[in-house]
């Protein structure tokens, strides 16, 4: 290509774009150049021909918005009449091109261009991609497009498609043959192929390389690369307990010696279940504080499997007569398999007047809390409901009642009465022994309440926006919550500002759950994602990306090797926190799953959703058979649904298994549902 | 180009007191409107999902527009009615209706009910995996619908799955009760209500954990009623809607239904009164069996069987009475006219020989006797004419030209048949209890009398006596009379030219035969009954 014709190409583009200044400038130093004679461009030699042809018919149609609308429709119909084995996989190449389309036309001003398009090709990524089409559907502006988050990030990051060597030549072949340079210009700068030798993949890996979170993949591979000691805490109660197994009194005794003041009360129960048959181990951990730091021990149980990390964070202490009453319940678990189903206690809320936003069981399924859009938090004994009538029970209140600090209008109420948020109560949770209460709401504040006073002790101030959620960590004293401002926050009881702040959601952050060990809190949010975040650093380590609508509910299980989140659509995933990949999708739910619990041995999962059901899971099918392929083909390793129990119009809110293994529900009597 | 008419906008502007915008900022609007509806829609759908709900509210949205640092729309609960209002000859434009409203009624207004407080109740979801059956629970039906659907999806997984669970059979309360008012109706049967329990009981799903107590219900009182003619009527109908109710599996229960049913067909007596119609009761009931059979025959292969040894045993056994016989050969007959041809047709040159003294016997004391003979009479000559349609539908497909030879006798038995019908019918007449079988046979008997067409009259005769085949019929008496009349034409040529077909003619004198020797049973004894035009015409 000789100076010449790229001087013609530079003119004719700038006059075309009515730069004018530039125009004039770029004369200028046209004939400057021309005066010394001496080409300052020199790269252009290296174009061939083919390039400049491109370039010139850029000129040409660049900013013609039937340009997209043809380049689009033209793909489209090669997409559909490609070779069935390619298919799937050039199909995927369509959503990312048609979005891109779209909010090109709409940053280039031509609304109504974009509108039609995007009216006639929506319907062929409805079925995938609903909930992105709809909110992609209302930018209608450029300014739009910059002030959208979920927009800017797509147009900031590159999609990840993985596609066959042969599917990518065709499709080379084609945009080259077909001079759809606006449809290669797109492909080019949004799409990263990464090619792979060999056959196309299934058709059934395709949800997985579609879906566009607006994180780039490569950051979240790199994130995934990290490392996570997802092991338990060293000498926990259930390690103890193991360990106390026969002889009880004295192993007790002697540690009790040995390191009183030092247990924590990490109750985090671990199971390897399947492998050993003998029975659950149940591992008890006692974690030194850091200071003391003497107690490291060596591995003494050989047939835990799971690995063991020391705690980050310094952990508290707990009362022995605590950790004797906990040890007892560990004793008394109740061993839940498929064949061994929980029973299930349900507390049902009724006269809430869609008011109750959310329920809490304590850990011990005394005590039920519930958060209402009218600002209060309301705590049931259940104990108490249960020993004494009603009537009774409601002599008993007047005088409970006059202890209320906050009850204002004394008198017989079965409950009692938190006041003090003022906004509408989105979470409340129970420390694990039961006398603090935490509860997170729309006035941006956590309060933390003492069933004991039955007052507010403290209201931590820092979010900046509605906290979604607040769940106290596995060992009390730490607690994380989760915000619409898109940050999750780790506090302590003790100090009024948070001790970390984790960054980094696109969207809300809607559930945070800690991970066994405490080291860890994942959090779900709505740009459908999961992460996992280092508690100690801050830092996230892990992206779970899978989740096709928001996610509402996490749960960890016990022995700290997998999480299970639950979405919007009914869809729970169970994922495998040392690969962050996903081990395998439950479906059944057809609504919201409100919330996850995994049973105290890690064997079952219990899930609860909106359409009013109670679903238990096997998990030890799901996790254990990865490992054991072999002996098994096929798609076995999904997870199995052992039972499904149907409430009457109850959509389950939460889910609690108890030391003993014993499930508590809570749920609002909805007529309507 | 947006969703959000200008209009729309130009309405809000009005509203609030702009009354000069220019249709351009309206224009210019519309777009960043729609966006921004959808925004605080995107907003207000999280705040939904927090608050653990599905349904959008209004206080949803004003949450997400304070979420926005926005004001919250006053004046809108979600229980509210409507106040939008489609502006006449506009597709989306809406304005609110903000009516005028007396300030002293709203003061005056009693005040609305003070809500229910809030409370909390426990009961057992499940106990170890098995959910016990009391009201705070779902009901049965649903837990059998998960069920239903779990085992699919198991299959469909290919896993081995240990359903059976020792689960207690537990009846809600409610079906209890359900089942108690059946039951007492059943009892009652008469009433109106009784038919509504039927209906119910052929239509509504979930009923399936009753079933096996209504079994041992009807089996019990058949056992212990059978004087008691209403009751058992009642719990026949019991068991058709139960038969009908597309949501019950009654196989596994079959079993045990049948010795009940039968006993209703074939029993000695049925009912303590000589009034009690127990005839149509058995015709009910046979009705039933054929229906059972034909719904589970193919799933138990000995059902029909057995039901047919069962039945003939009784029809051939001459020591039963009349009305055994009777039900027996009912029975036999709605089984179908295979069953008829091969088992009765046979045995009923024996039969007639055994049957025709008592019909004749003309003694006043033998008065029910008589009628009784006349009853299986009729019976049986249905039996035997259904059979006899069901062959002539055949040779109707099978027909051709060389076999009219044969249409003359055939003629003639059919009308000899119809003629004997209503000789027995005429003679039934004087006896109150037939009304319903005299009226048959008057309906038959009047195209007769018409008798324009000799073979449409004969037919039309026919349909009557074979009740329910009518639908088959019609095409039927088209083509019969037309074919007759060529057949009479041209029957001297076409009788030699009968070589054809030999498949034809050998169905057709097989039917010869049966014909010629229905012909004698019945024949004989009803020809004087015979008007003297009609027989001149077939003879």
């Amino acid at each position: 290509m000789d100076e010449e014709s790229v001087r013609k190409f530079v003119a004719a583009y700038l006059k075309k774009k009515g730069f004018k200044q530039t125009e004039n400038a770029f004369q200028e130093e046209l004939n400057k150049n021309t005066n010394n004679s001496s080409s300052p461009i020199s790269f252009n030699s290296q174009f061939d021909p083919d390039v400049a042809k491109h370039i010139l018919s850029f000129s040409e149609f660049e900013d013609g918005p039937a340009k997209y609308q043809d380049g689009y429709a033209k793909l489209r119909s090669w997409t559909y009449s490609s070779l069935d084995l390619y298919r799937h996989e050039l199909l995927r190449v369509l959503y990312p091109v048609f979005i891109h389309c779209f909010m090109d036309l709409v940053a280039k001003g031509h609304v109504q261009e974009a509108r039609t398009f995007f009216n006639s090709f929506r319907e062929d990524h409805e079925m995938m991609h609903l909930r992105d089409l709809q909110k992609l559907e209302g930018v209608l502006s450029p300014s739009h497009l910059r002030e959208m988050e979920f927009a800017h990030s797509l147009r900031q990051s590159k999609v990840n498609i993985k596609i066959c060597q042969y599917s990518y030549e065709l499709l080379l072949q084609f945009l080259h043959k077909s001079q759809s340079t606006t449809m290669l210009g797109i492909i080019n700068e949004h799409i990263n192929f990464q090619v792979s030798p060999g056959q196309p993949s299934s058709i059934s890996d395709d949800a997985e390389s579609v879906t566009l979170t607006g994180s780039s993949q490569d950051s979240a591979n790199q994130i995934n690369q990290k490392e996570i000691h997802w092991g338990l805490l060293e000498d926990s109660f259930e390690e103890r307990l193991e360990k106390a197994g026969g002889l009880l009194l004295e192993s007790e005794k002697a540690e009790g010696e040995t390191k009183e003041g030092d247990w924590d009360e990490n109750k985090k129960k671990s199971i390897e279940g399947a492998k050993q048959g003998s029975s659950i181990k149940k591992l008890k951990k006692d974690k030194a504080a850091g200071a003391t730091g003497k107690n490291v021990r060596p591995e003494a149980t050989p047939v835990a499997t799971a690995p063991r990390v020391k705690a980050e964070l310094t952990l508290p202490v707990i009362p022995t007569e605590v950790e004797q009453s906990i040890l007892e319940d560990l004793r008394n678990r109740v061993q839940l398999s498929s064949a061994a189903l929980p029973s299930v206690s349900f507390y049902t809320f009724i006269n809430t007047h869609n008011g109750l936003n959310c329920a809490s069981i304590s850990h011990d399924g005394s005590l039920v809390a519930g958060g209402f859009s009218d600002s209060s938090l309301k705590v049931w004994d259940m104990a108490r409901i249960g020993q004494q009538g009603v009537d009774s029970l409601q002599g008993e209140n007047g005088t409970t009642s006059s202890e209320q600090v906050l009850g204002s209008n004394g008198g017989k109420r079965p409950y009692t009465l938190f006041q003090g948020h003022s906004g509408p109560v989105y979470s409340a949770t129970f420390n694990p022994l039961g006398d603090f209460i935490l509860s997170s709401s729309a006035d941006s504040t956590v309060r933390l309440w003492s069933t004991k006073l039955n007052a507010n002790l403290v209201c931590y101030k820092g979010h900046n926006y509605p906290v979604w959620d607040v769940q106290f960590s596995p060992v009390g004293h730490y607690f994380a919550s989760a915000s619409h401002d898109r940050t999750a926050r780790i506090w302590s009881m003790d100090k009024i500002q948070p001790l970390r702040i984790m960054a980094g959601h696109l969207s809300d952050v809607d559930c945070v759950q800690w991970h066994a060990n405490c080291n860890y809190i994942a959090t779900g949010s709505s740009d459908k994602t999961v992460r996992l975040w280092d508690v100690q650093t801050g830092e996230c380590v892990r992206i779970f990306i899978g989740h096709r609508s928001m996610v509402l509910s996490l749960a960890m299980s016990p022995d700290g090797r997998y999480m299970a989140s639950g979405d919007e659509d009914g869809a729970i995933m169970m994922w495998d926190l040392s690969s962050g990949r996903c081990v395998t999708p439950l479906t059944g739910h057809t609504s919201c799953v409100w919330t996850l619990a995994f049973s105290g041995e890690g064997s079952l999962l219990a899930s609860g959703s909106a359409d009013c059901t109670v679903k238990l899971w096997d998990v030890t099918a799901s996790t254990k058979l990865p490992k054991t392929e072999e002996n098994k083909s096929g798609n076995t390793s999904r997870l199995r649904s052992l039972k499904t129990l149907p409430t009457k119009c109850t959509p389950v809110y939460s889910l609690r298994f108890s030391r003993r293994n014993l499930l508590f529900a809570a749920g609002v009597l909805s007529k309507t549902v | 180009m947006s969703n959000v008419p200008k209009e729309a906008i130009e309405v809000v502007a009005q509203s609030i007191g702009i009354s000069n915008l220019s249709p351009d900022v309206a224009l210019a609007l519309t777009p960043d409107v729609e966006y921004r509806v959808r925004e605080i829609m995107q907003e207000a759908i999280k705040c939904m999902r927090h608050s653990r709900r599905t349904v959008l509210t209004t206080d949803d949205v004003d949450s997400a527009l304070k979420l926005r640092n926005v004001e919250p729309i006053y004046g809108f609960a979600s229980g509210d009615p409507l106040r939008f209002k489609r502006a006449a000859g506009h597709k989306d434009l809406f304005y609110i209706d903000d009516n005028d409203v007396e300030f002293k009624d709203v003061i005056e207004a009693p005040l609305p009910r003070a809500p229910l407080g809030v409370s909390v109740t426990a009961h057992w979801l499940a106990i170890e995996g098995v959910q016990p059956a009391i009201p705070e629970n779902a009901p049965i039906e649903a837990l059998a619908a998960y069920s239903d659907v779990k085992k699919s999806e198991y299959k469909e997984d290919g896993i081995p799955v240990d359903i059976k669970l020792p689960v207690k059979h537990v009846l809600s309360r409610e079906l209890q009760l359900y089942f108690e008012k059946i039951t007492e109706l059943t009892r009652r049967s008469s009433s109106t209500l009784f038919k509504e329990a039927l209906v119910s009981l052929a239509t509504d799903s979930g009923l399936h954990a009753l079933v096996p107590y209504f079994t041992c219900f009807i089996a019990d009182e058949v056992t212990r009623n059978l004087n008691s003619f209403p009751l058992l009527f009642a719990l026949m109908r019991l068991v058709r809607s139960l038969l009908q109710n597309p949501h019950i599996h009654i196989e596994p229960y079959l079993q045990q239904l049948m010795p009940s049913v039968i006993t209703c067909l074939v029993a000695k007596r049925l009912g303590n009164r000589y009034t009690d119609n127990h005839w149509e009761l058995r015709n009910f009931t046979a009705n039933l069996v054929s229906s059972i059979c034909k719904r589970f025959g193919h799933v138990y292969h000995n059902l029909q069987p057995r039901l047919t040894r069962t039945l003939l045993h009784a029809f051939l056994d001459p020591t039963k009475t009349l009305p055994q016989h009777y039900g027996a050969i009912q029975g036999l007959a709605a089984l179908g006219p295979s069953v008829v041809r091969l088992l009765i047709l046979p045995n009923l040159d024996s039969y007639m020989q055994l049957l025709e003294p008592e019909m004749i016997l003309e003694k006043p004391k033998n008065e029910i006797k008589r009628h009784e003979a006349w009853r299986v009479y009729g019976a049986l000559l249905k039996a035997a004419g259904q059979c006899m349609h069901d062959r002539l539908k055949m040779f109707h497909s099978l027909l051709s030209p060389p076999a009219h030879a044969i249409w003359k006798s055939k003629g003639r038995v059919a009308t000899t048949m119809t003629n004997k019908r209503k000789a027995s019918t005429d003679n039934l007449m004087q006896q109150p209890p037939l009304k319903k079988l005299a009226s048959d046979g008057t309906g038959g008997a009047m195209p007769m009398n018409s008798m324009q067409v000799d073979m449409q009259g004969a037919v039309g005769g026919f349909s009557s006596s074979v009740g329910g085949l009518n639908v088959g019929l019609p095409s039927m008496s088209h083509q019969l009379p037309k074919e007759h009349m060529s057949g009479r034409e041209v029957s001297g040529q076409m009788v030699k030219g009968s070589t054809v077909l030999a498949q034809a003619w050998k169905e057709e004198t097989d039917a010869g035969h049966l014909l010629a020797s229905l012909f004698e049973y019945f024949g004989e004894s009803v020809f004087t009954f015979m008007p003297k035009s009609e027989l001149s015409l077939f003879l």
